[in-house]
């Protein structure tokens, strides 16, 4: 009987833990948009931030470089590598809130920070980073986020 | 055949009492008839059963029964109300079922069900009302502008490159 018990309590705190620290992750979807004026092609897969990309910027093409969903546990950084070498991005979950996830963006370029900023984003919500030149047009990172 | 006051007198109390079959009760008055010994006799448990009924009626009379028995209800509601757990666990001893231990198990199944639903339950769920905030930033080599749509689906973090960047970028 105090076997089972014993068990019984075991498998109560393993599920227990388990599924808190499953539930403890965000999933976050970050692009690295190619925006210019060089053509009119959009890429299907930006579809969801189309509008709002029309409405902001006065580019014409906005074509997609990378995409990379990931699932983002607290304090853990995840690195998505730019175009050129040397230059990428850090995000980090700091927090994860009942309507929002706290994430630390660094955007690096050959070891400098030219930005590290912290952002509380809501599920369905996207932060456009942007402004580094590369080719004839600039870089965005769409960080959208869903939990 | 005549019966003998012996034989007769062992049904004699049983008659007294009617407790006698039918045919003890006809040979018992048959030989009353005969017999004034056994009548004498019958006649005296008649008189000692007047004389030990008349006190006990007379007392019975002055007893407030009514009284008596509401006395008893509120003693009965009195009575301790057993907990909901020893019922319970009467119940699970009187039970073959659970007797036999074969509930732990299920106990088990249940009790990882209900993490999981409570699990899913208790999930965070998304707010359609949440927004996006900036609440930290810093540049060093760029000027930096945010901004906000009125429809907040987007946020904007922009680098402005000044000259020298520019021309280090193309």
């Amino acid at each position: 009987m105090k076997r089972t018990v014993f068990l019984l309590t075991a498998l109560f705190f393993f599920s227990f833990f388990s599924f808190s620290a499953a539930s403890a992750q965000v999933q976050v979807r970050i692009r690295v948009i190619l925006a210019s004026n060089v053509g009119q092609a959009i890429d299907p897969s930006l579809n969801d931030v189309h509008k709002e990309l029309g409405s902001l910027f006065n580019f014409t093409s906005y074509r997609l470089l990378r995409d990379e969903p990931m699932n983002l546990v607290p304090n853990r950084t995840v690195t998505v590598q730019g175009r050129r070498p040397g230059r990428f991005m850090e995000v980090t979950l700091i927090g994860l809130h009942r309507d929002n996830a706290q994430l630390r963006m660094k955007v690096i370029r050959e070891g400098v920070d030219l930005l590290n900023t912290q952002v509380r984003l809501s599920p369905g919500r996207t932060v456009l980073i942007g402004g580094p030149r590369y080719g004839e047009g600039v870089v965005l990172f769409a960080v959208s986020s869903r939990f | 055949m005549k019966n003998s006051c012996s034989s007769v007198s062992t049904l004699l109390e049983k008659y007294f009492d009617q407790e006698v079959t039918e045919e003890e009760r006809f040979l018992v008055e048959g030989h009353l008839q005969d017999c004034p010994g056994c009548r004498d006799a019958l006649s005296s448990m008649e008189e000692l059963r007047t004389l030990i009924k008349a006190p006990v009626e007379e007392v019975v009379g002055k007893e407030d029964f009514p009284w008596v028995w509401q006395k008893i209800e509120r003693e009965i509601r009195l009575e301790k109300k057993r907990t909901w757990w020893s019922s319970l666990r009467s119940w699970l001893a009187a039970t073959p079922l659970f007797r036999r231990k074969v509930w732990i198990p299920a106990v088990a199944t249940l009790v990882v069900l209900l993490l999981i639903t409570a699990q899913v339950i208790l999930k965070k769920t998304p707010s359609s009302q949440g927004v996006s905030v900036v609440e930290y930033l810093e540049s060093p080599a760029y000027n930096v502008m945010v901004y906000q749509p009125e429809e907040p689906n987007v946020t904007v973090i922009w680098l402005f490159e000044g000259p020298e960047e520019e021309q280090r970028t193309t």
